[in-house]
């Protein structure tokens, strides 16, 4: 049933975006009418809940009733270098603090005027792949609002940047957008906080694009808690040059139905991808996340560690796939999922897949699906801990050995408290 | 040049375009242990993949003769089988191929067609050389190399040496990561091997292994060549004062053999 | 996710320069109607409840795409109108001695296949003359209550165990090569084992080469009745000369309750062969089946070997090598369904990519809802020998529920130029020290063949081995 001005529909108003912009926004949104809509025959789209791709029934959100209050709610890290909040697409907050000079972390609209250049080198340049293509050009031709973060040559952002995302209306429609360049030798570290302001049914189509130049360091944190009546879509392409490190985490706390693509570019010699998932599931939440370790360069790394704790009658997707191509000698690559299973009712898929062309590769992955370890609960009653709490308290330490990938004791802390709340920990 | 000596003559020889070796000589007798020392970089450890065959290097002229006979144009195997032996710098891993079952198809084809090694025979001698070198005995059934220790992969060189008994061995810095108490084992190792019918090549960084394994010549090698060569006091000297003296009187402007 | 496609091959004539025999008094030609049907049950005089199960066949193989949206495109170079579906014995295409390739002799010499069994296997004889060793056999089971007859006299002789069972752990329907199986298969085993009966001797120990076993289209079904026990063996080592370029075989394995069977198969079809197989168990209550599998030939195979755990308790097992050389597409992989508590699912799969071969894992477990105590371990290992070789793994894994455990392990490792090298400075031979590796690689799964086999299968790595040094 389509909505009154249905974002699939009804073409998007042009924002205040400059005219190159705007063009290639058309084209998006012709793209987006020209592609089919995923079937079930199609290999990435495998064990997917189909029907909940049909976006028919949302419309571009209104503004926000109530700015002031989503600002006062943004509270998350303390010691930051940036903050931005946007609501429903519209830029409601933004600060600075401790930003060393030539470090720009501004709205996309402003950094498409004033360093068109540096935005149109890498806004959304790569090919979607893992099945998102037609919502990634819906994202595209409906953007409205964004953050474009660069770092120039060899400065180092030691605070995190933090920026807000928040949803509010039933049906209401937003398409946040996180772009961020590292030139060589840089550093920093970003965090995106998806939120939904009540308990409506809304549509996020969200895209992260990470690029990392020689030798630059990044660590990226994507903490999505949507209300349980959300669909959203969370496509990243994540692409490294020549020792460069890229450690990114995405931690699904709410939504309805996700669907997440992570896709790792190992471009340069010696680059390293490392990519983490925290995803405590339950009520009849669907995750489905497609990823991508793709090596061109040789002796690269990439490390993929998804944990899934499956309560109720939830439902876990995973599909990952290492690509070594031909010249990607001396790879390393490890890929590694592990479900655990809370209820009898979950469903936990898994599809880890390799593709080896090079020679002298060292490359493992493995999936495993099973239950809460009997010993374990049992050693924990012995103490006096109630079997539910105990069962909490495994949950808690499952999900928590992939923060401990983080290498920022700092973020791991934060993350392990938001994990907290939201387990009733 | 002797009719029972591995003879360098004149080597050079280059990885792709770029030149290592430029113009090496040594003669190594059988019953003769020689050292090379020299800094990082000087070619030592290429010397030692070239005369055994490795096919990255390219040998643009001289030649390597063992017993009188040209081995260059030979493939590995055939030059391990003709009596060379090298101990690796970095021996390899070899997944799913057990150390019994190497050494002992390294010796079967030594074998002429048709023979075959006697079971028990094989296993006496290789528990007993591993016993000698401190081995465990359950290693026997330990993919080769794999998850061992530096120290335990140079001991499972030099227990290979001993059981395929060549006649000319090239020990590629078989010191490095080793400490003392290995490093005792080790040479003790090559010292029960040393007898009048083997010479022995030892490439090593630093003189210490020098004070086990004592060597009748000691070579020093800068720029692809040897510049110098003296008896064991030399590496003694090169240990209290270094190489630039050495480089300083004798590099560059031509080479001593010895 | 990504398939390519190959060029059609072009067969090398001189390989097959053969010369039909002129006698076409029973020819169904080439190309495949519904007249080729009839042609079929004709001549083998199929009761017509035979005739109309393979109409129904070719109706779904007609209805049916190429699976070529997951699988490999190279599937769209079969040309079915090309091939002859039907070739009565005395018209299989024959060549003399001298025209067999000198590698092909050399094979069969040092894999020590006897004499007359070359012959066969070259295609300079249409029949192995097995008949002494074979009803031997057949005697000695026979005495047992075994019954142990091609599958034509098993549909005609033995109809109420045949029908019960036939077409229903692989229903016509389940793919495209499933259907065009049942519409002209032709040959293959029907067994039946009486309660509690164990045969001691594997069946086809005794003469590896069946000529209808190497049909194009052959159909078995091998049904062990409670507590009965049989190991049947199909294939062999030695590569088999074939002119058809397409196989197409259905396998279907019925363990009652506590019955054992194993299904060993070594394949090495000539390199133009498609061989697309569909095999298929179902145990019941703590039943066993499984699967011991090697494939070596064929220009692309691709099959799936499979359990359906039905009862309590029941047990599914596959273990698989696959040796892709230049050329070859082995696409191979196991596919258990879980269907009742406490049932256990192994999956051990190497293979092993030479040269600019390409070998692809495909595996899938599935564990439904409210089942308990259910297990499956997977272990999937590749091994690359050159730059150009290739391989792929795309399993997928089902769960739901707790109370299960289900494992997936994978790796892929290679045999480096650097350890070639040091195998060689220990003075092993170029083909030596990599057929060391390799065997040692896949030595604890050789191990669980027949001892025959196991020992031609490590004649037959270094072969390969050795053939592609140099």
């Amino acid at each position: 049933m389509s909505a009154t001005n249905s974002i699939t529909s009804t073409p998007p108003v042009p924002g205040r975006w400059p005219e190159w912009f705007q063009h290639d926004q058309q084209r998006a949104w012709d793209l987006f009418q020209s592609l089919p809509l995923p079937s079930r025959r199609d290999e990435p789209w495998r064990f997917a809940n189909i029907k909940a791709t049909d976006l028919s029934g949302f419309s571009a959100a209104a503004p926000v009733r109530d700015a002031a209050d989503l600002v006062s709610r943004s509270s998350g890290l303390t010691g930051l270098s940036a903050k931005l909040v946007f609501g429903n697409d519209a830029l409601l907050h933004s600060e600075t603090a401790d930003l060393p000079s030539g470090v720009l972390v501004m709205p996309l609209e402003k950094a498409a005027k004033e360093h068109g250049d540096l935005v149109r080198k890498s806004f959304m340049t790569s090919e979607v792949r893992l099945g998102s293509k037609k919502f990634a050009a819906l994202h595209k031709a409906r953007l409205r609002a964004g953050t474009f973060v660069h770092v120039p040559k060899g400065v180092a952002v030691h605070k995190p940047i933090e920026i807000w995302h928040w949803v509010e209306g039933e049906s209401a429609a937003v398409f946040p957008h996180t772009l961020i360049v590292l030139e060589e030798g840089a550093s920093a570290t970003v965090i995106d906080r998806f939120v939904s302001a009540g308990n409506d049914a809304s549509l996020a189509v969200a895209v992260n694009d990470l690029s990392l130049g020689a030798g630059s360091r990044l660590s990226y944190v994507g903490v999505q808690d949507w209300s349980g009546r959300t669909t959203a879509f969370h496509l990243n392409t994540t692409e490294v040059e020549k020792d460069g490190t890229s450690i990114a985490l995405q931690m699904n706390l709410g939504g309805a139905y996700i669907r997440g693509e992570s896709d790792s570019h190992l471009l340069g010699e010696g680059s390293r991808s490392v990519m983490l998932s925290v995803n405590p599931a339950s009520g009849e939440r669907e995750i489905d996340q497609r990823t991508f370790q793709d090596h061109f360069a040789p002796r690269a790394t990439s490390d993929l560690l998804y944990h899934n704790a499956l309560a109720d009658s939830s439902k876990t997707i995973f599909a990952g796939l290492i690509k070594v191509e031909d010249a990607a000698h001396e790879t390393d690559a490890y890929q590694k999922v592990r479900n655990l299973m809370l209820s009898d009712e979950a469903e936990a898929n898994s599809m880890p897949g390799l593709e080896i062309l090079a020679d002298n590769v060292r490359c493992t992955h493995g999936a495993t699906s099973g239950e809460l370890n009997q010993d374990e609960l049992f050693y924990m009653m012995a103490r006096g801990i109630s079997p539910k709490q105990a069962a909490q308290l495994i949950v808690r330490g499952f999900l928590g050995t992939v923060l401990e990938r983080l290498e920022n004791e700092e973020l791991q802390s934060h993350l392990g408290a938001i994990l907290d709340r939201k387990l009733e920990i | 040049m002797s009719a029972s000596s591995l003879s360098i003559c004149d080597l050079h020889a280059s990885i792709g375009d770029k030149p290592i070796l430029r113009g090496l000589t040594l003669d190594i007798p059988k019953g003769e242990i020689h050292a090379i020392m020299g800094k990082n970089g000087a070619g030592k450890s290429t010397l030692a993949k070239i005369i055994a065959g490795h096919p990255d290097y390219t040998v643009t002229s001289g030649d390597v003769l063992l017993d009188g006979e040209s081995i260059l144009g030979l493939e590995p195997d055939v030059r391990a089988r003709l009596g060379l032996f090298l101990a690796f710098q970095y021996p390899m891993e070899i997944p799913g191929v057990t150390i019994a079952n190497f050494i002992r198809a390294a010796l079967q084809a030594r074998l002429p067609q048709g023979e075959e090694l006697e079971a028990t025979e094989y296993y006496a001698k290789l528990y007993a050389k591993m016993d000698a070198l401190s081995v465990p005995r359950n290693f026997t059934s330990r993919s080769v190399n794999e998850g061992f220790s530096g120290g335990e992969k140079k001991r499972c060189e030099i227990l290979q040496m001993a059981m395929l008994e060549p006649s000319y061995a090239v020990l590629d810095e078989t010191d490095s990561g080793l400490d003392i108490d290995a490093l005792k084992i080790v040479s003790a190792g090559v010292n029960a091997l040393r007898g009048p019918n083997i010479g022995m090549l030892v490439i090593t960084h630093y003189q210490r292994l020098l004070d086990y394994i004592v060597p009748d010549k000691v070579h020093v090698m800068s720029e692809g060549r040897i510049i110098h060569s003296g008896d064991k006091d030399l590496a003694l000297k090169l240990e209290a004062d270094g190489y630039d003296w050495v480089e300083k009187q004798f590099g560059e402007s031509g080479s001593k053999a010895a | 996710m990504s398939t390519e496609t190959k060029p059609e091959i072009d067969i090398d004539r001189s390989v097959g320069d053969f010369r039909y025999e002129m006698d076409y008094a029973y020819d169904a030609g080439v190309g495949l109607t519904e007249a080729t049907i009839d042609y079929i049950s004709d001549v083998k005089g199929d009761p017509d409840w035979v005739r109309t199960f393979r109409k129904e066949g070719y109706r779904k193989f007609l209805e049916k795409p190429m699976p070529t949206n997951w699988a490999t495109k190279d599937l769209e170079n079969i040309v079915f109108e090309n091939i002859r579906y039907y070739l009565a014995q005395g018209q299989q295409p024959k060549r003399s001695w001298d025209e067999v390739p000198d590698d092909i002799k050399k094979t069969f010499e040092r894999l020590g296949i006897p004499e007359q069994e070359r012959k066969f296997l070259a295609g300079v004889e249409a029949q192995f003359d097995s008949e002494a060793a074979y009803s031997n056999i057949k005697a000695a089971v026979g005495e047992q209550g075994v019954i142990f007859v091609g599958s034509t006299e098993g549909l005609k002789e033995y109809p109420e165990i045949f029908k019960k069972w036939f077409g229903k752990v692989i229903p016509s329907g389940d793919n495209k090569f499933s259907a065009l199986n049942s519409a002209v298969f032709s040959g293959g085993s029907f067994i039946y084992v009486p309660p509690g009966v164990k045969v001691k001797h594997p069946l086809q120990a005794y003469f590896r080469i069946n000529a209808q076993n190497f049909g194009q289209f052959e159909r078995t079904l091998i049904i062990a009745d409670e507590g009965a026990e049989v190991m049947y063996m199909e294939g062999c080592t030695a590569p088999k000369f074939e002119t058809s370029t397409l196989h197409s075989a259905v396998v279907e394995l019925v363990a009652m309750k506590g019955a054992k069977i194993q299904y060993i198969t070594v394949q090495n079809w000539s390199s133009n062969v498609f061989n697309l197989v569909t095999k298929r168990g179902l145990a019941h209550e703590d039943a066993e089946i499984k699967w011991i599998d090697c494939n070596i030939g064929s220009r692309l195979t691709m099959k799936y070997p499979g359990v359906v755990m039905k009862g309590k308790g029941a047990r599914g097992e596959v273990v698989s090598i696959a040796l892709a050389g230049d050329g070859q597409h082995q696409d191979t992989g196991a596919k258990m369904i879980h269907a009742a508590d406490n049932t256990t699912s192994n999956i051990v799969s190497k293979s092993i990519s030479l040269g600019s071969g390409r070998a692809t894992y495909r595996g899938m477990v599935h564990v439904p809802k409210h089942l308990k105590g259910c297990k499956n371990n997977t272990e999937c290992d590749a091994l690359l020998i050159n730059t150009h070789s290739r391989t792929d793994t795309y399993p997928a894994i089902s769960v739901r529920g707790q109370g299960n455990a289900v494992q997936h392990e994978a790796s892929v490792s290679q045999i480096s130029a650097e350890q070639i090298f040091y195998m060689q400075q220990r003075g092993l031979s170029e083909g030596a020290a990599m057929s060391l590796a390799v065997n040692g690689f896949v030595n604890d799964l050789v191990q669980q063949f027949p001892m025959e086999y196991s020992v031609e299968l490590k004649r037959l790595i270094d072969l390969e081995m050795e053939g592609s040094v140099g």
